[in-house]
């Protein structure tokens, strides 16, 4: 009986160590370990037959065999099921994950809070103003009186003589001003609206407007408020230029070149062979428009500048066609 | 602005400078270059080449076979020229170049001649449109040269986009001026003298009725004049910058303009009236003119006219007059070079819709004191160029002269707004390189005489600008602005615009935005009723197109037409939400009212992005948009006066889009805070839909008033929870939600929440009726709870409701 016992025990082992995959795992356990007709339950039920003073000795053998050999088996039932793996009939970790997906921002909105968070980040709180505004806070109060030449630059559509749809964000400058005294820090994040459509021009596009008022604002100031901004919206210190312009509500003006974000400044089609792109306008607020809201030009002095969201996300993702944002195709808005 | 390198060399030498240092030392200047273009590229590969000997084409009798130097080789071209001659110096076109009118030259067979280039005419290599026979250049010119530079013709066209305040840049000499800025070369004068016009023996009269509209006119008379071509190079400047070369009259001033910037006109003398010029508004019965582009102008008694003794003659400033133009058959012609109030001239530009190259500059400020030497410059160049003799004596009514402009300048202040260290000295001489006359007046303070042709400059700060580009923007330093702390205040609106825009997006919602401006047609496509107050739209005056022509009342049609593109697309399965203002009507004349609203919509698959693996193709229904909604608010805070949002069909407030057997309103208390449910059939088909529609919109302005319940913490039960399940069967038209409620509101002890577990229909339920299976979970924060106390209470609900609903235990299942 013990020579039995021990043989099986060997001859389980060597037939386990032989065992491939599922289906001669399963005919080795029915083999040795099944219950009706195992070869170990074969021996287990001759035991009633043995004398009484072995029973206790070959008892604890045969539950020892009977208990390592199940172990064996389920330590080779592991280890063939990692190493087939999916194949034999376990987990299949290719198959896809079980989830929700997000919807996304708009990449405008996306670009538009990053905007903000950076200057919010600088201590500039964040205001918004109306769309549909008046002439006077989007012209006048910007040093544009009617039949200045500046209008041109601006295509504007009109719902009355008086009132139109802002061209910029800079109407905020004279409403925040002329609620507070500085000094004071601001960005507008908002929509506007151009009467101009075409491959590089929708009617309404998004900007923000910033604004800083103090004593003693510098135009050097500006240069590194706006240096810091550019470094951080895209993520790399840029080499940046300034180029005197004009704007009726800055002096002096400033737009703001940025070292093209495609080429690195050794020219390709985007920034048409300059190597630069034009990013914002800027400038130290005029004295009339400091003057118009009541504060003392000669006292305090700011900046404001002007940025195109659309045109910076462009940038950071590389889009090539304005007029896909305002499509809200899935296809375009699920890449952001 | 556009004007060549050549041009430019003829007021200020840039040697040492190519055109792209000059480019760029102009942009960052202020006077930004937008192109850079050798002018004549097509040119490139023409060459010069000598015609050695000319046979007859044995083949056609117009064509002759000829022996061409090409200064490298001797080639047979055929050609059809008839002034072609032995011994001819002229252009030849070699196989693979490409002429300006778009002929590729390729080796032909020309009637069975072998023909291996092309000679040209002027015509055919776009230098004028001479065809009469093959360019002639002069006989000793090298062969195998390339044309455009032995016809002198290499230059360079630069292009500036000027801003507005830079009207004196308008000009090729103005541009040098800047260019003086930096090159070592000094600016030279327009003419070398100019004539004294006393208005002595002049033979006609001016007499300026505006002085506030015309503050100088100058004219002078020029006789025996001979119309015909100007010369080729000024054709070829003129057409370089973009202007039609005309005839040699109209060409000159044309060409002094865009040297100096002062806009003249030229008049037939012969056909003013009266020799007399008067410059005056239009009289009544005055009410049309005629300008030389052939159409009849309405006039205004606004308008500025040039009039002879009798009528109007130009649109002052703008254009010309047709009866009074230099035509073939003009002798004797009246030059004038005058000045205009720029408001004027830009009102009446508008009006008349005819922006021009005078009024453009007009518009801008044309220097006051250039209308005599300029029209030295043209008096000069026609009686040069077309023989004509000029009057010795002209006027100039200058009743607008005014003093030089005289400005004090702080060393200080430049130095504090520019953040950067200047001397007085310094600052004295970046501003006498651009011909500002500066002198200290002490320490620290220069006066500054502004020349006549900066308009721009009236401020000091506009002194501080100029130094400001002249020192250069990059010169400036960097630096931080030191700026007192603070803790600027939160826009609420716009913090729970960004927290609603997230859950949305955590929910599957891609934001869309859309323009503001909508198609009137999509409020009939909505069913807006005519009383309806979103009809009261702002319309633009002058919108681009009818479909951008109000200014949106409504998001959902915008979301609309985005789900049509996306099923066009193949993307029918569609979650996409927009905030964003609607403009309603406030007060007549005034700006509407803004207000941000949210809208949502739900179309097709319900896990359109998830894999179809393990989510089934399951179409979306009301309770996907309920869902968001509820997980919407709730996750804003906003759960009812009772921690239960009320959602509630409410028919006199079903909004007319909607489909009126799937509408709801979901309510805050008492408070109606959205609507929520199935587009209607009508909308959808207007919007070309074919799948059904859900959505929901909310004014986040008004969720903005609602008291938001603040998170407020309750202690971890200790004790266990007990469940009981009921079922019960309930006639059809009780709403489930009313269940829960009914239990809610007994407020039974130790009961801690009721939810719906299963909705049943159908077999063996009877006809009517539905099963409805709730969960109740009841604990006590002070003991285990015994089954027999849970049963007293759990007994005590099932028999309200039992009563409350006239419902009955659904039979085979056990409570």
């Amino acid at each position: 009986m013990e020579q039995e016992l021990l043989k099986l025990k060997q001859n389980a082992e060597e037939a386990l160590a032989q065992v491939a995959g599922a289906d001669q795992l399963e005919a080795f356990r029915v083999k040795f370990l099944g219950r009706k007709g195992g070869l170990l339950t074969g021996i287990l039920r001759q035991l009633g037959q043995v004398a009484p003073e072995d029973r206790p000795r070959l008892g604890q053998l045969a539950n020892d065999i009977k208990l390592g050999l199940e172990n064996s088996f389920e330590e080779r039932k592991t280890q063939l099921n990692t190493a087939a793996g999916a194949v034999a009939g376990g987990t299949d970790y290719s198959l896809p994950g079980r989830y929700l997906p997000f919807g996304k921002l708009h990449p405008v909105t996306q670009v538009m809070e990053e905007i903000c968070s950076i200057f919010e980040g600088l201590g500039f709180a964040v205001a918004e103003g109306p769309d549909v505004e008046t002439d006077y806070y989007n012209f006048e109060a910007l040093n544009i009186p009617k039949h200045h030449p500046a209008r041109d630059m601006h295509d504007t559509f009109y719902v009355t003589d008086s009132i139109l749809l802002r061209t910029h964000t800079s109407p905020m400058q004279a409403r925040i001003m002329e609620r507070q005294d500085p000094p004071l820090r601001y960005v507008v994040p908002g929509k506007v609206y151009r009467c101009d459509s075409d491959m590089t021009h929708t009617p309404m596009f998004h900007q923000v407007e910033g604004l800083l008022v103090d004593r003693q604002v510098s135009f050097a100031d500006l240069k590194g408020v706006l240096t810091s901004f550019t470094h951080k919206i895209f993520e790399r210190e840029l080499p940046l230029r300034f180029r005197p312009s004009y704007f009726p509500f800055t002096e002096p003006s400033a737009e703001v070149d940025v070292a093209c974000v495609i080429c690195g400044g050794s020219g390709c089609r985007v920034c048409k062979r300059t190597g630069w792109l034009e990013i914002l306008g800027s400038g130290l607020i005029d004295p009339e428009v400091l003057k118009m809201v009541g504060y003392d030009p000669d006292t305090y002095s700011g900046f404001a500048f002007g940025l195109g969201v659309e045109r910076i996300a462009m940038l950071k993702y590389g889009i090539d066609d304005i007029r896909l944002y305002y499509e809200n195709d899935l296809r375009f808005l699920s890449q952001f | 602005m556009k004007f060549t390198l050549s041009w430019l060399n003829q007021f200020i030498a840039t040697d040492g400078l190519t055109a792209a240092q000059i480019a760029d030392k102009l942009t960052m200047l202020g006077l930004e270059v937008d192109s850079v273009a050798p002018l004549f590229a097509d040119l490139e590969a023409v060459l010069t080449a000598k015609v050695e000997k000319v046979e007859k084409h044995p083949d056609a009798d117009k064509l002759t076979v000829c022996s061409v130097d090409t200064g490298t080789e001797i080639i047979q071209v055929v050609c059809g020229a008839p002034n072609v001659r032995p011994g001819m110096v002229t252009a030849i076109a070699l196989p693979g170049v490409k002429l300006p009118d778009g002929t590729k030259i390729k080796k032909s067979k020309v009637r069975g001649v072998v023909s291996a280039g092309m000679l040209c005419s002027a015509r055919e290599l776009g230098l004028s449109n001479d065809h009469q026979g093959l360019i002639e250049l002069e006989s000793q010119q090298a062969t195998g040269m390339a044309l455009v530079d032995a016809l002198g013709l290499r230059d360079t066209m630069i292009e500036v986009d000027l801003t507005p305040n830079r009207s004196d840049c308008a000009s090729v000499r103005g541009i040098a001026r800047e260019v003086g800025s930096f090159a070592p070369a000094t600016l030279k004068p327009l003419v070398a003298s100019v004539t004294p016009l006393t208005g002595c023996n002049t033979g006609f009269e001016v007499e300026i009725k505006e002085p506030d509209l015309c503050p100088r006119y100058t004219a002078r008379k020029l006789t025996n004049v001979t119309i015909g071509p100007s010369p080729l190079w000024m054709q070829q400047r003129l057409s370089a910058v973009g202007m039609r070369p005309i005839n040699n009259i109209v060409d000159i001033t044309n060409y002094v303009m865009l040297e100096c910037g002062q806009p003249m006109h030229a008049f037939d003398f012969a056909t003013l009236r009266g020799r007399k010029i008067v410059v005056r508004r239009s009289r009544a019965g005055e009410t049309s003119l005629t300008t030389l582009d052939g159409s009849a102008r309405q006039l205004d008694a606004e308008m500025l006219l040039i009039c002879d003794a009798e009528r109007p003659v130009a649109v002052a400033g703008v254009m010309g007059g047709l009866d009074t133009e230099i035509t073939a058959s003009t002798t004797t012609i009246l030059l004038e070079s005058a000045c205009f109030n720029p408001i004027s001239i830009r009102r009446t530009a508008r009006k008349l819709g005819i922006p021009s190259e005078s009024s453009y500059r007009f518009e801008r400020g044309v220097d006051r004191n250039l209308a005599d030497s300029a029209l030295e410059r043209a008096v000069n160049l026609i009686v040069e160029l077309t023989g004509a003799q000029a009057d010795p004596d002209g006027i100039d009514v200058y009743p607008g002269k005014i003093p030089p402009q005289l400005l004090r300048l702080r060393v200080d202040r430049v130095c504090t707004l520019l953040g950067t260290e200047l001397s007085r000295d310094q600052i004295a001489q970046y501003l006498a390189s651009i011909e500002f006359k500066v002198r200290p007046l002490d320490a620290t303070t220069l006066e500054v005489e502004v020349p006549s042709f900066r308009v721009d400059i009236e401020r000091e700060i506009d002194l501080v600008e100029e130094v400001a580009r002249l020192v250069g923007y990059n010169a400036i330093p960097t630096s931080q602005p030191v700026i007192r702390m603070d803790s600027p205040k939160q826009d609420p609106l716009r913090s729970l615009r960004q927290k609603a825009a997230h859950i949305m997006t955590a929910q599957g919602f891609f934001e869309a935005i859309n323009y503001s401006f909508v198609a009137e047609s999509h409020l009939d496509l909505c069913r807006l009723a005519e009383n309806d107050p979103r009809r009261k739209v702002t319309r633009l005056l002058n919108p681009l197109s009818e479909e951008l022509g109000i200014m949106r009342s409504l998001l959902l049609p915008g979301l609309l037409e985005n789900v049509r593109r996306n099923i066009n697309f193949q993307r029918p399965d569609i979650r996409l939400f927009e905030t964003g203002k609607t403009f309603l009507f406030n007060q007549e004349g005034g700006q509407p009212e803004e207000r941000l609203h949210l809208c949502a919509v739900v179309s097709g698959r319900r896990y359109a992005e998830s894999e179809s693996l393990y989510f089934a193709a399951q179409e979306a229904d009301f309770f996907d948009v309920k869902g968001a909604v509820v997980n919407l608010l709730g996750t804003l805070r906003i759960t009812g006066t009772e921690n239960t949002l009320t959602f509630d069909s409410e028919p006199q407030q079903v909004q007319p889009y909607c489909d009126p057997t799937c509408a709801a309103v979901v309510r805050n208390g008492e408070k109606t805070i959205g609507f929520l449910g199935k587009v209607h059939p009508e909308t959808l088909k207007g919007f070309g839909i074919k799948q059904p529609v859900y959505f929901f919109e909310t004014e986040l302005d008004a969720l903005l008033d609602i008291d938001r319940k603040p998170p407020c913490f309750t202690a971890l039960p200790k004790y266990p929870a007990v469940k009981r399940d009921i079922s019960l069967v309930v006639p059809d038209a009780v709403p489930a939600g009313d269940l829960l409620l009914a239990i809610q509101s007994q407020q039974q002890k130790y009961l801690e929440s009721v939810e719906i577990f299963d909705v049943y229909r159908g077999k063996p339920i009877q006809e009517g009726h539905k099963s409805v299976a709730l969960s109740v979970t009841y604990r006590s924060t002070t003991a285990t709870l015994d089954d027999q106390s849970v049963d007293k209470i759990h007994d005590k609900i099932v028999n309200t409701l039992m009563t409350e609903f006239n419902a009955r235990y659904r039979e085979g299942f056990e409570a």
